[in-house]
């Protein structure tokens, strides 16, 4: 009996060990198999790592603003509608960033009838002078008003006086920019072409047009208070193509020969004005004076037709705008605006022809839906210097143009 | 008759719940990892002793959380370094204010080397030299002839912005290993002899303090804080809280709370340094 029992005992606890060693075995062999594929996962996990490492060198943003405007009666010639729906603007911006400092940018525009590029450059960080960068391509030119993007501005389009000297806001060229880290101070100096964007921007001289911005910034925490203030000047000139006559201010012809270098020089002095006032409050102001020979081309808007300049002209200018813009809430702004742009100060009234003044009244409301989306309502009041051009233009006998105009957009940006 | 009632009685608890829903005040505070536990810290103590607040607190980095702050989806923004001017400029665009800073906390950015590491002090010049990839071994620190592995933040961080400003001056080297947070930079380093890492005092646990000098002449610290309320330690900041506007209501009452005895002895119990 104890032989039978020393047996069966045996043959168990042979059986359990021969079981443990197999299942020893294959544990071993699971483990070994996760093992394995643990170390492939942790291969494509790094594979998928440095792919996910240039991707986040790729940065792509855009808005689009739709639109909806309702014209006065003499901005609406015969059988033209009364309104319209259209895209101002549908930009997609790309930014790759392939290392510290070193920035390209392309930002095209989708807009309704245009298809544009307004952005085309490349920004660096200048090696051992820390806060300056060296931009070089097509950008903004270095004035407050015409840096302030259009997807923040509080009002549907910039300032007459803005858009007449500065058409299509950007420029090809080179710029130097200081942005103080320790000093509130920003400097910019470019050096462009000074024959705008699109076909025709290529040099037609060799001399560049310079244009300079300073702006101070000053800080009073304790009042919630802060002022910018600054100033710009343009030197540049337009060489002239034809010997047609020069007009200048004063109306007198004066001959010019092929070649002929046009004045284009300006001044400008700024202020901006924010206040931590039951929810911020701010005040921004530009004047500009100065000599514009620049055959520009104004850019048609809702309030204005496309007005081509004459070529060989130059004319004394000057203009200023000043915003008032109160935040009422988080979500909402109330915003007034008033500018006026006089294209030739030295003619006036019926001599002015078709170079009259402009003063424009603008009251808007702005509606931040979430951090995408915003909603605003714009009214813009135009009054022109009264001229017997301008009777022409009206047909209607009247010197002065009803052309306000109501303009309601949706932005969406991401 | 019955159904009246209902509808009242709904009414009623409805009225109640929007009521009690209103009355609890909710901030949210988004930013700094290196501040994300002093700012969890602060928000569980404040909610205990007023329970209608909610303080909602995450981290993300500096960056984040000032992004977060211009596009309106937090009341506070937590950085371990000084707003940008192009962030003081978009915060300008969108709410027409310059933002109001508030520094809360002082810390000592601090050099986190492996424990078996031979090296003890550094001088402002060799940590530049390091994290630009001028020095790559430790023999040329006074240490064992191996090869410097060099642990950092990614950009989104303050401390991120604040070592290149302030100690690195130049472009970082391609070797700094960038990691999502403090704890995992401190780790890193407590798990390689031949580590090397910065971030919050308040970090560093199982990794050792780099003794820090200004220059080859000059004394080196740790921070302490003592070094860190005399300004010896050469690597010393604040640590801020933003905000849009100037502090209000249920906002202004937290924030003084922080700036108070209460708020700033809990700055020393995590680690970091009281303001004043």
């Amino acid at each position: 009996m104890k032989k039978f029992f020393t047996l069966l005992f045996l043959s168990v606890t042979g059986i359990t060990g021969f079981a443990q060693t197999t299942v020893t075995d294959s544990l071993k062999e699971v483990i070994s198999n996760h093992e394995g594929k643990l170390t492939a996962l942790d291969e494509r996990v790094l594979v998928n790592e440095a792919d996910l490492a240039k991707l986040n060198k790729i940065k792509v943003s855009g808005y689009v603003q739709a639109q909806w405007e309702y014209y006065g009666k003499d901005l609406v010639k015969t059988n033209e509608p009364t309104n319209t729906f259209y895209i101002r603007r549908a930009r997609i911006k790309f930014t790759y960033e392939p290392a510290d400092g070193v920035k390209f940018v392309l930002q095209p525009d989708f807009s309704t009838g245009n298809l544009s590029l307004k952005d085309a450059y490349a920004v660096v960080n200048l090696p051992f002078l820390k806060d300056w960068t060296l931009w070089a391509g097509q950008f903004n030119r270095p004035d407050y008003e015409v840096e302030y993007s259009s997807s923040q501005r509080e009002v549907l389009e910039r300032s007459r006086l803005i858009r007449a000297i500065y058409p299509g806001e950007r420029e090809i060229g080179a710029k130097l920019e200081y942005i103080g880290s320790k000093v509130p101070l920003k400097f910019q100096l470019m050096a462009m072409n000074g024959n705008f964007t699109g076909a025709n921007a290529k040099d037609v001289d060799s001399r560049k047009d310079i244009m300079a911005r300073l702006v101070y910034s000053i800080k009073m925490p304790s009042a919630g208070l802060g002022i910018d203030i600054g100033g710009t000047g343009y030197f540049g000139g337009n060489k002239a193509k034809t010997n047609q006559y020069v007009l200048e201010s004063n109306g007198v012809a004066d001959s010019v020969a092929v070649g002929d270098y046009l004045k284009k020089q300006w001044f400008g002095a700024e202020i901006q004005l924010f206040a931590d006032v039951l929810g911020g409050l701010a005040l921004k102001g530009e004047y500009i004076t100065g000599t514009n020979s620049t055959p520009s081309t104004i850019a048609s808007t809702a309030t204005m037709a496309a007005k081509k300049a004459d070529p060989n002209k130059v004319n004394n200018f000057s203009g200023y705008y000043v915003y008032l813009i109160k935040n009422i809430g988080p979500k909402n702004q109330f915003v007034a605006k008033y500018d006026f742009y006089d294209p030739n100060t030295k003619l006036s009234g019926d001599a002015a022809g078709s170079n009259v003044y402009y003063k424009t009244l603008t009251l808007a409301w702005q509606c931040y839906v979430n951090d995408n989306i915003r909603i605003s309502l714009n009214y813009e009041m135009p009054q022109n210097e009264k001229s017997a051009s301008v009777k022409n233009i009206a047909g209607t006998g009247s010197t002065q143009l009803n052309d306000n105009t109501l303009g309601i957009r949706i932005q969406a940006k991401f | 008759m019955k159904i009246i009632n209902k509808i009242a009685a709904t009414l009623m608890v409805v009225t109640l719940f929007s009521g009690s829903a209103l009355a609890q005040a909710k901030i949210t505070v988004k930013g700094s990892d290196t501040m994300v536990i002093l700012a969890q810290k602060w928000a569980e103590l404040y909610m205990k002793t007023n329970k209608a607040s909610i303080i909602q607190v995450t981290g993300g980095g500096s960056g984040v959380g000032i992004t977060a702050l211009i596009n309106g989806t937090t009341d506070i923004a937590d950085a371990s370094r000084q707003m940008k001017q192009t962030e003081i400029e978009k915060l300008k665009a969108r709410y027409n204010t310059l933002g109001v800073e508030i520094p809360c906390a002082k810390d000592g950015v601090t050099i986190y080397l492996n424990e078996a590491n031979k090296v003890n002090e550094l001088t402002l010049k060799q940590l530049s030299d390091i994290y630009t990839g001028k020095i790559r071994n430790w023999k040329e620190l006074g240490g064992d002839d191996t090869e410097i592995r060099l642990y950092g933040r990614e950009n989104s961080s303050g401390t991120y912005v604040f070592f290149h400003d302030e100690v690195v001056k130049a472009d970082y080297s391609s070797n700094v290993q960038s990691l999502p947070g403090t704890a995992a930079v401190v780790n890193a380093v407590k798990k390689d002899i031949n580590g090397i890492g910065y971030g919050g005092a308040a970090y560093a646990v199982g990794v050792k303090h780099a003794y820090v000098k200004k220059d080859a002449n000059s004394k080196a610290y740790v921070p302490t804080a003592e070094s860190i309320a005399k300004n010896y330690y050469p690597i010393t900041r604040y640590l801020y809280m933003y905000l849009r506007n100037r502090p209000t209501g249920e906002t202004k009452k937290y924030i003084d709370w922080i700036l108070g005895s209460e708020g700033q002895s809990i700055v020393t119990e995590v680690g970091y340094f009281p303001v004043k």
